[in-house]
């Protein structure tokens, strides 16, 4: 007996901030939409990565009061979110960010989804191979149950690092290992004291001692905590190197599993000497790992339109734009903090839909971080708040295109 | 204190000398009472500002020393590091 195919109008591969909202902009056409995500809970880089704030949801501004880039889906969220955090929207000189919890974002991402009827979930699924046929695509997807195949009209890859691409070996774009921005590595903190009881420089201070003295490695000077707006929760991030030899690969499983392993190694250390020298640490603990190292920049597609720096310093513009972003760019090309680009006005830069459309290639969409575009323009739509967009956008040409035939 | 180290910076020499390290990114013409918190000067910049200090000036700065007025611009840097070498 054949195992029974699947049909579905649009499928998504990827639920982290891209495919979410693709996912539910396509099932809120009508379109019978599935989406697939390799963990327990969606969010992607805002839960697995503990990434802990959403940025480029907001336009740059002079002026105090921050104001929503994108309608739709990212308001959505960024309104669930305040309501769920009691935080809005910080302000650090022209850019807004909006502080996110990790859980709130996993249950959010669960209301919204579930509201749409036309959307099916599958977790603890990956995407193992695509195939091209006359009515669109063929994918298989590996479960522990074995492989499912499950036959799509069109296809959204908001994978992250381009995984569709991978498997119909199609030439993509990576950068040099040395060149790919670094990866953060971020993880939960109990303090028992309140965050008024912090004094960042102070830390800073201690972890340069810990790591003069020799017990704590040289990371963590790149360690930053940020309170997390619940009482006595902290995330600390660092930025990693990624392997002494330069060979940093974000594709590669032995290399994000070292690098995930320093990361423990390297936040073990920092927080252990603070607990012991500073008594505004006394106590502390990590409390939690992430399910994975927050991954920047990776394998990304070429698109019909591919989007540049210079579009971005500009502001350009464009007919047939998508979305806007408006986060500067950040360059994290190395671990001694961000270098932000900022456009010469504070206008936003248009998206235009050809970034998200693989070059030659019908019923096949890209969202989020691996869209077409050049390192420096990734470097400011690869955020989650542009990636809610980007998203959206996908999610609702795939649905166009699919023509609703399952 | 080793020889090979740099004297005491001015408030100037500062300003050119944490462009020059690519600590900070401040204007050609950022004053030397300018704020170095606005000019992006956050903790983890602080950590690589007194590892770089160390090694250029030969000063240990201590976490005692890391307060946000110490730290607040250029000149307070400047005598800081100078505070620091008597």
């Amino acid at each position: 007996m054949t195992p029974a195919v699947r049909r579905c109008d649009v499928v998504v591969i990827g639920g982290g901030s891209a495919g979410l909202a693709a996912a539910l902009a396509s099932a809120r056409t009508g379109a019978a939409t599935l989406l697939v995500e390799r963990h327990g809970y969606l969010g992607g880089m805002g839960t697995a990565a503990l990434v802990h704030s959403f940025c480029g949801l907001y336009l740059l501004r002079t002026e105090p009061g921050a104001e929503l880039a994108n309608p739709g889906i990212p308001a959505q969220i960024e309104e669930r979110m305040i309501e769920a955090t009691g935080i809005g929207p910080r302000r650090y000189g022209r850019v807004d960010v909006l502080p996110q919890h990790p859980v709130e974002f996993a249950r959010i991402a669960d209301n919204l989804c579930a509201a749409e009827k036309t959307l099916d979930l599958s977790f603890h699924s990956e995407l193992t191979g695509v195939e091209r046929d006359a009515d669109g695509w063929r994918l298989s997807i590996a479960t522990r149950g074995g492989i499912q195949t499950t036959d799509a009209a069109t296809l959204v890859d908001a994978s992250g690092d381009a995984v569709v691409a991978g498997f119909l070996s199609i030439e993509t774009v990576m950068m040099q290992a040395n060149l790919l921005q670094r990866p953060a590595y971020v993880f939960g903190v109990c303090r028992p004291r309140s965050a008024e009881d912090h004094d960042p420089l102070l830390t800073a201070g201690r972890i340069v001692e810990g790591v003069r003295s020799g017990e704590v490695p040289d990371e963590a000077l790149g360690l930053v905590f940020r309170a997390s707006g619940r009482p006595w929760e902290m995330f600390g991030t660092i930025d990693l190197p990624g392997p002494a030899d330069g060979g940093y690969d974000p594709l590669d499983p032995s290399c994000l599993g070292e690098l995930e392993r320093v990361g423990r190694a390297v936040a073990t250390a920092a927080v252990r000497w603070l607990a012991r020298k500073d008594p505004s640490w006394a106590d502390a603990y990590i409390s939690h790992w992430p399910l994975r190292a927050g991954v920047r920049e990776s394998r990304r597609w070429r698109g019909e339109a591919t989007l540049t720096g210079d579009d971005l310093l500009q502001s350009r513009r464009f007919d047939d734009e998508t979305a806007l972003a408006t986060w500067p760019m950040e360059f994290r090309e190395n671990t001694r903090g961000p270098r932000l680009r900022f456009p010469h006005t504070d206008d936003p830069c248009g998206i235009p839909a050809g970034c998200l459309k693989p070059a030659g290639m019908d019923r096949l969409f890209v969202a989020g971080r691996c869209i077409s575009t050049d390192h420096d323009a990734q470097a400011s739509i690869r955020v989650m708040g542009t990636c809610f967009a980007t998203g959206e956008a996908a999610g609702t040409m795939a649905a166009a295109a699919s023509g609703g035939s399952a | 204190m080793s020889s090979s180290k740099k004297d005491s910076p001015s408030a100037i020499e500062l300003i050119d000398w944490l462009n020059g390290e690519g600590l900070l990114e401040l204007d050609w013409d950022f004053p030397e009472d300018g704020d170095l918190f606005a000019a992006g000067l956050d903790s983890m910049a602080v950590m690589q500002v007194v590892v770089a200090v160390e090694d250029e000036y030969g000063v240990e700065l201590v976490p005692e020393d890391l307060s946000k007025e110490q730290l607040a611009t250029p000149e307070a840097l400047a005598a800081l590091i100078r505070s620091k070498r008597q």
